[in-house]
């Protein structure tokens, strides 16, 4: 930590093994080892929720300065102050650091709490793990390794408890399973304000449960199974689909809305598993809604466009892209219209506001404006990820699909002949299918059929949002970066290389290769992005836009 | 459904007890509906849930949990037998049989059908919610529905065991064949008092007027006897000058800890932003402990004279006691006590025109030992499950009821604030030894021919004048062999041993009873509840017994005590079967000593030292029992049941030894 800030903060200086370190004030003292490099197991606590302090898995030894009679502290030969060590173990999860607190991580007695929590938690647990969705990614297996012992003398029979529960629509609870942390109530009562999961009965027979009348349907149930360190809570979609250790996991950004939460999907051999949220606490926390973390079964949908059409007919790419270019430069800039899509990338946004520059289009464009109601949690009110990114780059107005009362006027009117459209269903404007069928032409570029592909004269298979890269700007002003999982199917390309060709076989050669170079000239020209390149985005994203000037009506994370 | 509004009204009165938080009045919500309706459905749940603005889930969490509460009906008279130890000794288990069979309730069937709950129910399993059978003891009720019968845990009486309750009637003495007249009678000992004058070597303070000929727990007879007169004198004081006498008094609080009360109080930092609540504890509920009941029942203004001093003391403005669940003619008795009280104008707003206001509620608990624990309280108080807290940051006095400061009192400790207010804190440290100051309300049950209460000055009697002289002795051609001297919680102590205390070697008989020599010899004074076992008794069937209750009474919150606090239960249960293995015993111990000081609260020791000290101080009767080969690794196959059937278990053997394989080392 530099000085400066050491100075705003005030630091405590804590003994940790033996060596003495600073955190600042308020620093718990389990995150205080492991900062330190100690970690210290636990699965009650979770650095988002209240510390409830009972799974006494995190207790350690403890100690606070030795003081004189005069309760001035004692100190011992190396300058330092001397501990009194506290005889009982104590749980780190709850305390704040204070000043020459000493804490032994690892000592013979912490050694013996971990050992002794280890056997009681599993001397009741089924110990099912060949069958369990958690196995792989379980805590009690990964302490039991790294705490636990081999051998278990336990000779009775276990405690029954309910199997195989539908807490909700999407969590499983396997009781037998459960540690009983209470990590999943209390993200329930603090986090998702929906108070419906408790423990009923007693003692060891205590177990997680609803009342009928208030089951477990919030759209966040599925964080209390990411929350879960065990295999007692289960997503009902994905459980006994795929071992865990299977699954590629690649770090990418929510598509479902302005929040653009952080996630990570996990796949294998091209087909989409689960989706699980990924800590970032200037976005999401470790959050993720249960509606935008399910929406993925239309990537592997039977139905994907996976071929470059004209007029019906399959065509190879370089065909379908000339005859496209040839459809546009036919025609006058006034007869021409393009409907991008706030779900596009800012690469493939930039490389669209190129070919409006090259067909003089300037007023003739705009991104389909999607609504819904905000959560107050994570589920923004504009459910483009991308609206600030089609507004920095010129796309849309501010008040997206304000001009489609324009093109549906003139496509009636006559005057627009051809309609470009990137991912959108141009019925969504306005216009309606009789109108489609007045049209000249239309290039639809889109990864599903729809009624506007279904009238496209040339019909560009591009690629669904987890099969690409790219960036986006979310309704905070949060520039973040979109990572491939999967390959797009068939002949489909990524929409950028679409987007490229299209602008070359109009405009001529731009000496775009990479997405790395769309970046590139794109920070050339933004001043938001200046300095920046996909890889500096990382992975947790960088402010760009100044969160006040992020329209207010839409930013509710 | 429809709620009478005889029902409805007293709920809504019900609430108005409880004016920082509704929450507050779930459990006495839940008495009332059961009151009246028998038992309590997933409905009324709801229904109540819906009156005080919870959510559904946070009333079922309390019907599951508080063993007083049933979703299913009970017989039109219910019974319930006390299991715990005392009454074990006396007979209680026989006095069940006793009464099922009067009662014509088919006790096997209601087993079995319990142990079928244990595994699972399925139509429960692929519902959405799930609740098994779990903590409670089945409820067996008769073909006719005319009578139900449940075992429950210490109903604190236990020297006048075997004890049980019909219906809310408390009833004592009850012989173990006494089924019949059990359940026909319809009468209660609850006021009954002891025939016997009080011991010479007493010296009654606190127990002054129980069984005292003439005597009512009216108000008037406590007034003619120079009742409140000590309030008056007290409110005349400055409240810090009280605490200061309470500080001066040397007084340890009589709930088991010990905890000396002035410096308590003195936690409490008057004049801040919070009010400061102040917690009568009446959830007498540690096995072999017996005093505050008589307290409630007899003498209940002793108790609201020394919870209005003690709370002007702190100055708390509300208080509340909480009573025991099983001690519902007690709640009544307080109520009218404080009704009485009220009219009096000792209570309520501007008490004695000093311009102090008091409200005091009484506030039942509703079967569950964890109540007493003082977090654990706090939280029941506030509508929750019994889960006490972690402390820190949790301290009472800092954060307690509703995150407020609060002094949490037992019954007999608020009760001695009114002695020392009459005879002056230095009074009443004569009495007594030093850090050991006052009387001592003995409990003593089991095996002596006189057991009962017996108010001392602290460390004046030993435990052999206890025993042999005040309780009578032993019975007739039985030898002294054991002793729990503060509540089946602590560690017993074994006839014939010898303690070293300070630079001197006692017997057990020679131990004087005070706070400082019994945890030198390796126990402690707890609750005064001593109880007393001749050479009759096995050990491993005493330890079993309490193994089951402290199984039963864990809250299950955290780890330690939630599993092992039912493993030993099942061990000793196992080992009593037949099936016992030759490392039982250690691991027993073993399992104690990874309860004991890694939980939450004092309940793991409470439940890890009676089996540390069983195991260590009679060891050669757990060996007796635990004769087969079965360490581990033990062949998988082998079921607890078959440890049990089989007379002897094969398992793998040092080939160069021929002994049994040491368990697998750990990495």
């Amino acid at each position: 930590m530099s000085t400066e800030a050491a100075a705003a903060v005030q630091m405590v200086n804590v003994q940790i093994d033996g060596v003495w370190h600073q955190f600042p004030k308020g620093t718990r003292v389990i995150e205080a080892c492991s900062q330190a490099g100690k970690f210290v197991p636990r699965y009650c606590y979770h650095a988002k929720l209240s510390s409830p302090g009972n799974c006494r898995m995190c207790l350690i030894e403890m100690g606070t300065p030795k003081l004189t009679p005069d309760r001035k502290p004692v100190v011992g030969a190396d300058g330092k102050p001397e501990i009194a060590w506290i005889p009982r173990p104590q749980i780190s999860c709850a305390q704040d650091v204070s000043e020459g607190l000493g804490v032994r991580t690892d000592s013979p007695m912490v050694q013996e709490c971990r050992k002794g929590v280890m056997e009681f938690l599993l001397i009741n647990h089924p110990l099912d793990c060949p069958i369990c969705d958690q196995a792989g990614e379980c805590r009690l297996q990964e302490f039991s390794v790294e705490y636990g012992q081999a051998a278990s003398r336990f000779l009775e029979a276990k405690v029954k408890k309910p199997k195989n529960v539908e807490l909700g629509p999407r969590v499983t609870l396997d009781a037998e399973r459960c540690i009983l942390c209470t990590r999943c109530i209390r993200f329930m009562q603090e986090v998702a304000r929906d108070d419906v999961l408790g423990i009923v009965d007693r003692g060891s027979f205590n177990t997680i449960a609803c009342h009928p009348d208030r089951i477990l349907d919030s759209n966040y149930s599925l964080n209390t199974v990411d929350i879960c360190p065990v295999g007692a809570l289960t997503s009902t979609d994905f459980r006994f689909k795929m071992r865990v250790w299977f699954l590629k996991e690649t770090k990418t950004i929510d598509v479902n809305c302005g929040t653009g939460s952080n996630i990570t999907v996990g796949a294998r051999e091209g087909v989409i598993y689960r989706i699980t949220p990924r800590e970032n606490n200037d976005v999401n926390g470790v959050w993720l809604p249960d509606s935008h973390r399910l929406n993925f079964r239309y990537v592997n949908d039977p139905r994907r466009l996976k071929q470059s059409t004209v007029k019906g007919q399959s065509v190879d790419w370089r065909t379908a892209i000339a005859i496209a270019a040839e459809i546009l430069k036919s025609k006058s800039s006034e007869q021409l219209w393009l409907v991008a899509s706030g779900r596009q990338t800012n690469e493939e946004l930039f490389l669209t506001t190129r070919l409006i520059e090259a067909l003089d289009m300037q007023k003739q464009h705009d991104i389909v404006p999607r609504t819904g109601q905000a959560d107050g949690l994570l589920v923004a009110a504009d459910r483009n990820p991308n609206t600030s990114g089609a507004r920095l780059l010129g796309l849309c107005t501010t008040k997206p699909g304000s001009r489609f009362k324009k093109l549906v006027d003139g496509v009636r009117s006559g005057t627009i002949k051809v309609i470009v459209t990137l991912g959108e269903d141009l019925t969504r404007t306005g216009l309606t299918e009789a109108d489609l069928a007045r049209l000249e032409a239309i290039i639809a570029l889109d990864i599903l059929p729809n009624q506007t592909t279904a009238h496209a004269t040339v019909l560009l298979p591009a690629s669904a949002w987890c099969e690409k890269r790219g960036s986006m700007i979310n309704l905070k002003g949060r520039l973040q970066r979109l990572n491939r999982a999967v390959n797009p199917p068939g002949e489909a390309r990524d929409d950028w290389e679409i987007l490229r060709d299209l602008v070359q076989a109009v405009a001529g050669s731009n000496g775009l290769y990479m997405i790395e170079d769309v970046f590139k000239a794109m920070a050339a020209e933004v001043p938001e992005f200046a300095g920046l390149s996909l890889s500096r985005i990382g992975d947790l994203g960088i402010q760009v836009i100044k969160e006040k000037a992020a329209p207010s009506e839409e930013a509710t994370a | 459904m429809i709620i009478p509004d005889p029902l409805l009204a007293k709920i809504d009165e019900a609430i108005t007890h409880y004016p920082v938080s509704k929450r507050s009045a779930s459990l006495p919500l839940l008495h009332l509906w059961q009151e009246h309706f028998g038992y309590i459905e997933d409905e009324a749940v709801a229904w109540i849930a819906q009156k005080l603005e919870l959510s559904p889930i946070n009333v079922l969490e309390l019907v599951t949990f508080y063993p007083m509460f049933r979703r299913q009906p009970a017989g039109k008279r219910h019974i319930r037998i006390c299991r715990t130890l005392s009454c074990a000794m006396a007979g209680s288990y026989r006095l069940k049989e006793a009464v099922a069979k009067a009662a014509g309730i088919d006790l096997e069937k209601w087993r079995r059908g319990d142990s079928e709950a244990e595994h699972g129910d399925q139509e429960h399993d692929a519902a959405h919610h799930v609740h098994n059978a779990g903590h409670g003891n089945p409820i067996a009720v008769s073909e006719d529905g005319n009578f139900s019968v449940e075992f429950v845990e210490c109903l604190a009486s236990c020297g006048s065991a075997p004890v049980a309750m019909v219906d809310d009637l408390f009833r004592e003495h009850v012989g173990p064949d006494e089924g019949e007249i059990l359940i026909r009678q319809q009468i209660s000992d609850a006021t009954r008092k002891k025939v016997l004058p009080p011991h010479p070597r007493e010296k009654r303070l606190v127990f002054k007027n129980i069984d005292r000929a003439g005597w009512t727990n009216d108000i008037e007879c406590y007034l003619n006897d120079g009742g409140y007169e000590d309030l008056k004198k007290a409110f005349k004081m400055k409240p810090e000058e009280i605490v200061d006498e309470v500080k001066r008094s040397g007084l340890r609080g009589r709930g088991g800890a010990g905890f000396p009360c002035g410096v308590k109080w003195g936690f409490i930092k008057r004049g801040g932003p919070k009010p400061i609540y102040l917690i009568c504890n009446a959830d007498e509920s540690e096995p072999g402990t017996f005093k505050d009941r008589y307290i409630i029942h007899q003498d209940p203004h002793q108790l609201i004279e020394g919870m209005i001093i003690s709370c002007f003391a702190v100055d708390a403005h509300l208080a509340y006691i909480y009573i025991r669940g099983e001690f519902p003619e007690g709640a009544q008795i307080l109520e009218k006590a404080l009704a009485e009280a009220q009219a009096k104008g000792f209570l309520g707003r501007n008490v004695f025109g000093s311009g102090f206001d008091l409200e005091i509620y009484v506030h039942r608990g509703a079967g569950a030992y964890i109540c007493g624990e003082e977090t654990g309280l706090i939280e029941s108080l506030e509508g929750k499950r019994a889960y006490p807290r972690i402390k820190p940051p949790y301290f009472p006095a800092v954060l307690g009821l509703y995150q407020c400061p609060t002094i949490v009192n037992n019954v007999e400790t608020l009760c001695d604030v009114k002695h020392i207010i009459s005879m002056g804190g230095t009074g009443f440290a004569k009495l007594g030894k030093p850090n050991n100051t006052g009387t001592r309300i003995l409990c003593v049950s089991g095996d002596v021919v006189r057991p009962g209460y017996f108010e001392v000055e602290v460390g004046s009697v030993t435990m052999g004048e206890l025993i042999y002289d005040l309780c009578g002795g032993l019975k007739e051609g039985r030898k002294l062999k054991a002793v729990i001297p503060g509540g089946s919680s602590a560690k017993v102590l074994k006839a014939g041993e010898k303690y070293k205390i300070k630079d001197k070697e006692l017997t057990l008989e020679e131990i004087p009873m005070d706070f400082d020599t019994l945890a030198a010899a390796g126990s402690m004074a707890g609750s005064g509840g001593v109880i007393v076992m001749d050479d009759s008794r096995d050990m491993v069937e005493m330890l079993n017994n309490i193994n089951e209750f402290y199984a039963h009474e864990s809250c299950g919150q955290c780890t330690p005590c939630r599993e092992g606090a039912l493993w030993m239960k099942k061990i000793t249960d196992r080992v009593l079967a037949g099936g016992g293995t030759e490392q039982d015993p250690e691991v027993l111990k073993n399992v104690a000593d990874n309860i004991a000081g890694k939980t939450i609260c004092a309940f793991g020791e409470a439940c890890a030292w009676p089996t540390q000290s069983f195991v260590l101080k009679f060891r050669e009767e757990f060996v007796a029992k635990a004769k087969k080969l079965a360490p581990p690794p033990m062949p998988p196959e082998y079921t607890s049941e078959e440890l049990i059937e089989h007379p002897t278990i094969e398992t793998l053997r040092d080939v160069r030894t021929g002994s049994p394989l040491a368990p697998a080392a750990t990495k």
